[in-house]
């Protein structure tokens, strides 16, 4: 099983997924995928975001890598991750002060 | 049409300042998530998937035309151009950035708006018939008790954390226009055998995951007593209402539990001690809310009558709007126009706010400024002459509002769905727009009648699935999104809950099944003056679900 971190800025409300580098950026595919073996890890990048208080309807979910491409397992959250379908409009972005890293 | 006194007007001044504080500590990391979602939620804020969503009340969805211009103006400068309008008359804006909101509540504070009471366990919006104030068949205007129901439930201290939400729904005409009894309370104006006006209360309706038709609890409550046994209502609900679990905490399940008959029996008990006291509705008060919805002064007009046959010859597609979305007007000379805010293919309930501004200057011109939002995604223009249809024709036809479908096929009540909603499973938008292309052709919509489908993308159903003459809930299973068809729903006087005929569609094969129960009603339609749901009501569901899923 493969899980991602995502949620909401605090202030755009846009989508984010956290990265490798610790940082949490608006592209699924920059996400870090944790391993089974990697809850420790996960659950401590959980605990470093809710201190940074900037990171609304955190959640982990789960992915599958097919040919190195991150899907999510859930329909919702391949919508959130490009947007909605109808009427096909682009996602929110993240403004000039909305970055976030732990 | 109310207006804010000076007390209403400091009350969300206030209000909006506390918002901006609340939001500045929250950005200043002073607060954390847990403590300010509730706050936000207190002043219609939302977090849904892509983005926050501030839903902004529109009461009894009555607006005058500078308030619809200020819905356009935020829509254009904190939004992406346009709104969305709800099944409670509300309008949503998908795409605000948090530190706007406090800035687009002052905004709404300068036109009488705010966006209180749109979240949480409290008196949400009252809804009533969009032709409240115009209807030839209505036997008083709703609207002013509604407004007094309004302020009693606006930040009623008792009321604030009830164990879930509640809804009031009112009507003053025979066909309910307003769903009453898919409400927490509906109230239905009527004459007692001495010819008084009073209210017949119903109680205990609603949608979501257990769908239930309200039940009459009391047939006639006068005027001056209607607070008080609205109250004690409430206040029974409030005492015994679940609170160990959401999903059984509606007035619909206590109601339910206990029987109607020891309801009434406990709401009879608190109204015996609340009857006759502060909440006594005083005539003169009355009479000075009355006086704000006072009628427009009609002209005496000729009264010339519309030959839609020879207008249908002439130009059909005015015509066809002519047949379909004008309603009867008390007035001689006038009529109530539907705005669909469903062209074919389109987002049900969607306006850009260029098309906001269009509407705000038809209803200046020729509508006494007077607006209404519907509870199926449309506006209407209330009091409108007949000599100006044609004129204000052409400009919907300029802003592309002239859909003539009002009650058709494609005139379909849509939640967001899981384009938007942080609840749903499944999405609805796309799922309506094929329909409506399927039977784009407005003969084929004209042939089938009167047919309300309705769309919801979870059983919360705020798409109204279950009171759709054919009703569509989308559900997910195994990473697949699977629609549930139901027929046989009626959100009308002849309330009903729609059956589902059997297992899910994939999205793509809706608009096909949607075909084959037309096809079946057509085929087995007395004539073409027996509607759908009349229909069904003959027939049951053995023939719809033969067409779905063949011979049992």
């Amino acid at each position: 099983m493969m899980e991602i971190l995502t949620g909401n800025e605090v202030m755009s409300g846009a989508t984010v997924y956290l990265d490798r580098d610790g940082k949490w950026v608006e592209k699924l595919q920059q996400s870090r995928v944790f391993l089974k073996e990697e809850a420790e890890a996960r659950d401590a990048a959980i605990a470093a975001t809710k201190k940074t208080m900037r990171i609304n309807s955190l959640e982990i979910e789960t992915v599958t890598l097919r040919d190195g491409v991150i899907y999510p397992d859930r329909i919702r959250e391949r919508i959130r991750a490009e947007g909605p379908t109808a009427p096909r409009m682009d996602r929110q972005h993240l403004d000039g002060d909305g970055h976030v890293s732990i | 049409m109310y207006r804010y006194d000076e007390f209403d007007a400091s009350f969300v001044r206030e209000r909006t300042a506390q918002f901006r504080d609340q939001v500045n500590r929250r950005l200043a990391g002073e607060i954390n998530e847990d403590q300010f979602r509730p706050l936000r939620l207190m002043n219609g804020l939302y977090l849904q998937l892509h983005a926050y969503m501030f839903r902004i009340a529109i009461p009894y969805g009555t607006l005058r035309s500078k308030q619809l211009r200020k819905l356009a103006f935020l829509a254009r400068t904190y939004d992406r151009g346009y709104g969305h309008f709800t099944t409670r008359t509300n309008i949503q804006f998908n795409w605000p950035k948090l530190r706007d909101v406090p800035d687009m509540m002052e905004h709404l504070n300068e036109v009488e708006m705010h966006a209180i009471q749109t979240s949480g366990n409290c008196i949400r919006n009252i809804s009533t018939d969009q032709f409240a104030g115009a209807a030839a068949d209505e036997i008083i205007d709703p609207r002013p008790v509604a407004e007094i129901l309004r302020q009693w439930s606006s930040l009623h201290p008792e009321f604030s954390y009830l164990p879930r939400k509640f809804k009031f729904a009112m009507t003053a005409a025979p066909s309910d226009r307003a769903a009453i009894k898919f409400h927490d309370i509906g109230l239905k104006a009527v004459k007692n055998a001495e010819g008084e006006i009073g209210w017949e209360v119903w109680v205990g309706g609603g949608m979501g995951r257990t769908p239930m038709v309200a039940k009459l609890i009391r047939p006639f409550v006068e005027h001056e007593n209607l607070l008080a046994y609205s109250e004690s209502i409430v206040r029974v609900y409030n005492r015994y209402g679940r609170r160990d679990n959401k999903f059984k905490a509606r007035i619909k399940i206590l109601v339910h539990e206990i029987g109607i008959d020891k309801m009434r029996e406990e709401v009879e008990a608190e109204y015996a001690l609340t009857k006759g006291g502060q909440l006594t509705l005083p005539q003169a008060e009355l009479d000075r809310i009355t006086a704000y919805f006072a009628a427009p002064e009609f002209e005496r007009v000729n009264v010339t009558e519309l030959d839609i046959q020879r207008e249908k010859t002439l130009d059909p597609a005015y015509g066809d709007w002519l047949e379909r979305n004008l309603h009867t007007h008390r007035a001689p000379g006038y009529a109530s126009v539907t705005i669909s805010l469903k062209p074919i293919g389109g987002v049900p309930g969607d306006c850009s706010a260029d098309q906001m501004d269009a509407v705000a200057d038809l209803a200046e011109r020729y509508s006494f400024d007077e607006l209404r939002v519907t509870h199926e995604q449309n506006l209407v223009l209330p009091h409108v002459r007949v000599s100006d249809l044609r004129e204000i024709y052409d400009v919907l036809v300029e802003h592309e509002l002239a859909t003539g479908n009002a009650g058709l096929i494609t005139d379909m009540i849509t939640c967001p769905g899981l384009d938007f909603c942080s609840l749903a499973n499944a999405r609805s938008i796309p799922i309506a727009q094929e329909i409506s292309r399927k039977f784009a052709d407005s003969g084929r919509q004209r042939e089938i009648g009167d047919l309300k489908i309705k769309i919801s993308g979870c059983i919360n159903a705020c798409g109204h699935h279950h009171a759709g003459h054919i009703g569509i809930l989308g559900v997910e299973k195994k990473g697949t999104e699977l629609y549930q068809i139901s027929v046989g729903g009626d959100g009308t006087e002849h309330a009903a809950i729609g059956d589902i005929l059997g297992h899910g569609f994939v999205a793509d094969d809706v608009p096909d099944a949607i075909e084959r129960l037309v096809e079946t009603y057509i085929a087995k339609r007395t004539s073409a003056d027996e509607p759908f749901i009349a229909a069904y009501r003959r027939l049951g569901d053995a023939p719809f679900k033969e067409a779905l899923y063949g011979a049992q």
